[in-house]
């Protein structure tokens, strides 16, 4: 018999803490699709999603019934297309682009990944030509994601590729500067890229992994906070530690829904099950946000001295319930700080709490990166370049992954404002500081080593 | 070996579990099952017991009756007759059903027919309702079974439309998420 605390809790999670499943990601496999023709390519590319992802939409959305929990986003990720596509051009992989759009509009996801390149050590001639279409693909397509790796803890930093990436995104932002430079936000450039995160503009099937699979990110923000909220109210001189510990039970509960959702939609599809990402992913809504915690734990804003103490106390209880909560986590699973996706943290940013500087000193403590940021739209292909080989950097260096997400919004100057739309929200724009003139370290290329895994402070 | 049911009922004070146990080990009977619970200040218990063949029905009833009036209980035994139900070969599935919304007389009778039609058996209920019309204070939680071969879409669809006439927000879940959230 269940008591009537454990179903009312549970309820208010749902109905007022916006308690959801945020994605389930059903990765497939299409290195069984490589060739030299790009109709064949195309083709067994188009049919074998078609196939695979044809119940995925309405079994996710019974499932989600059935439970009275909603999956929000149903997402598809895909082999490296760099790989798959390894022998055809630059704009031969645009149609590929096109296709993977087609079918993710035809099975009804909302993205689809995996438009990636994994070039941490150097570039192969497959690479080139994906990252080239980058630009292109993303203007003419509206469901697919790109993300370059760029530097891993084992090979290190590959600052030819840095600087290209650097390239890409103002050319992206370019062809989509209609609205505010959108291609961009569809694009992530990495070090240490899970090969299982569901989460978009990242996902992408890794190599290692089976022909098919779910992968699952719950989210829950808005649960953590009310749950700090709560408890606080009931003992206002809760230390840390109890704080810490309530976080950690929150991010269980969190996770225990995920599992639950994810096996079973797995195992209708008969497709097995991958990970759990446990995340605390934000969307632009009031009582979503990661920013809000921040206050609940007792800061005027995110970006105030203490933020990053807060945020390595959240990251690190998120993961230790989640990791008690299932057996199979994975993917990026930590504290999500993306800039416009959260309401909180766009108008910290508008009021000036927090900085560039201090969004990238946060960044060693959480799973993500510079995520979201809209930047000037005349900050120079180099600066940007110089912005990524340091976040790359932290996360080389700390054994982690990192990521930008920058959008440098076309036309547009620090202090404005820059609309994505959807869960991408809105953001004004950051300002660069010290980013003009010259940058001769960036022009160097080559690669930066792999860092000593010894002597570690 | 023959079996009773026994209910017990009266104004809750300590004591009244001793009492109805206390007669039944005298008389030489097993108990097998029970449960208890307190509405507000009211005593409610089940218990199923076996019993010794010498002892009738009648004898036991009167001992009940002698020690428990005069402490305000309220005792009825029957003979527990064991049937094979169709409900225990029916396949369903576990469900819980929350209602909240404001108090008015005919809620639990409104959802519980509808539940009744379509052969769903109410396995546990809680209700609480305070009065007002604050939606928290007036909540009722249905643990039901719900058999696999009827038209789920429609009970859903049904049970929807009553709640709404009775201004209730109703939720309609599969018990394992509870489970699966609060239970290690």
């Amino acid at each position: 018999m269940l008591t009537d605390r454990e179903i009312i809790s549970t309820l208010e999670m749902l109905e007022n803490e916006n308690l959801d499943v945020r994605t389930v990601t059903l990765g497939i496999s299409l290195m069984d699709c490589a060739g030299f023709s790009l109709g064949r390519v195309r083709d067994k590319i188009y049919s074998k999603i078609a196939n695979l992802a044809q119940n995925l939409v309405p079994e996710c959305d019974r499932i989600g019934q059935k439970y009275g929990i909603p999956v929000v986003n149903k997402r598809i990720a895909v082999s490296p297309i760099a790989v798959v596509a390894a022998a055809l051009s630059s704009s031969q992989q645009v149609e590929i682009a096109e296709a993977l759009n087609a079918v993710a509009q035809e099975v009804n996801v909302d993205f689809i990944g995996g438009f990636s390149a994994l070039v941490q050590k150097g570039i192969a001639r497959g690479d080139r030509a994906l990252i080239e279409a980058i630009p292109h693909a993303l203007a003419a397509t509206e469901r697919v994601c790109a993300s370059v790796n760029v530097a891993t803890t084992r090979a290190g930093i590959n600052m030819d590729a840095v600087l290209l990436m650097g390239q890409i995104i103002k050319k992206a932002a370019g062809l989509t500067a209609d609205k505010d430079g959108i291609g961009c936000a569809k694009l992530c450039v990495f070090a240490n890229i899970p090969q299982d995160t569901p989460f978009m503009a990242g996902a992408y099937l890794g190599i290692g992994e089976a022909d098919a699979v779910i992968n699952l990110g719950v989210s829950g923000p808005g649960v953590v906070k009310k749950a700090i909220d709560r408890a606080l109210e009931a003992k206002p001189d809760m230390d840390l530690g109890q704080i810490s510990e309530l976080i950690k039970k929150t991010a269980y509960k969190v996770t225990r829904v995920g599992e639950l959702i994810g096996r079973e939609v797995a195992d209708n599809l008969k497709i097995p099950f991958g990970v759990v990402d446990l995340s605390l992913a934000p969307t632009p809504n009031v009582g979503d946000s990661v920013g809000e915690i921040f206050q609940s734990l007792g800061l005027l804003s995110i970006g105030v001295p203490g933020t990053t103490a807060a945020l390595a106390l959240l990251n690190d209880a998120v993961k230790k319930g989640g990791a008690f909560a299932s057996s199979r986590v994975g993917g990026l699973s930590g504290a999500f700080i993306p800039v416009s996706e959260d309401l909180n943290i766009s108008e910290a940013v508008r009021k000036g709490h927090i900085s560039l500087d201090k969004l990238e000193a946060i960044t060693s403590v959480c799973s993500v990166g510079l995520d979201m940021v809209a930047i000037p739209g005349d900050t120079s292909e180099e600066c940007i370049s110089a912005i990524i080989a340091d976040e790359m950097a932290i996360g080389v260096i700390n054994n982690k992954t990192t990521a930008t997400r920058l959008i440098p919004v076309p036309g547009k100057a620090a202090g404005e404002s820059a609309f994505f739309g959807g869960l991408l929200g809105q953001s004004t724009i950051m300002p660069v500081n010290n980013g003009q003139g010259q940058n001769r370290f960036i022009r160097h290329g080559g690669l930066i080593p792999a860092p000593i895994q010894s002597l570690t402070n | 070996m023959n079996k009773a049911i026994l209910s017990v009922l009266g104004h809750d004070r300590p004591g009244i579990v001793a009492a109805v146990s206390g007669i039944l080990f005298d008389q030489n009977c097993n108990i097998e099952n029970v449960s208890q619970t307190i509405l507000q200040t009211e005593f409610s218990g089940s218990f199923i017991v076996a019993m010794p063949q010498n002892l009738s029905l009648d004898d036991l009833r009167e001992r009940f009756i002698e020690n428990l009036t005069p402490m305000g209980l309220h005792v009825h035994i029957e003979p527990l007759v064991k049937k094979e139900t169709a409900l225990t070969t029916r396949a369903s599935e576990p469900f819980v059903i929350t209602t909240k919304g404001p108090d008015r007389r005919g809620l639990v009778a409104g959802i519980s027919e509808v539940i009744a039609g379509y052969g769903v058996n109410i396995t546990n209920l809680q209700a609480v309702f305070k009065g007002g019309d604050e939606p928290g204070d007036n909540i009722m939680i249905y643990e039901v079974d719900i058999p696999i071969d009827i038209d789920q879409p429609a009970l859903y669809r049904d049970l929807r439309e009553k709640a709404k006439s009775l201004t209730l927000d109703i939720s309609i879940q599969h018990r394992n998420i509870f489970e699966t959230i609060n239970r290690i």
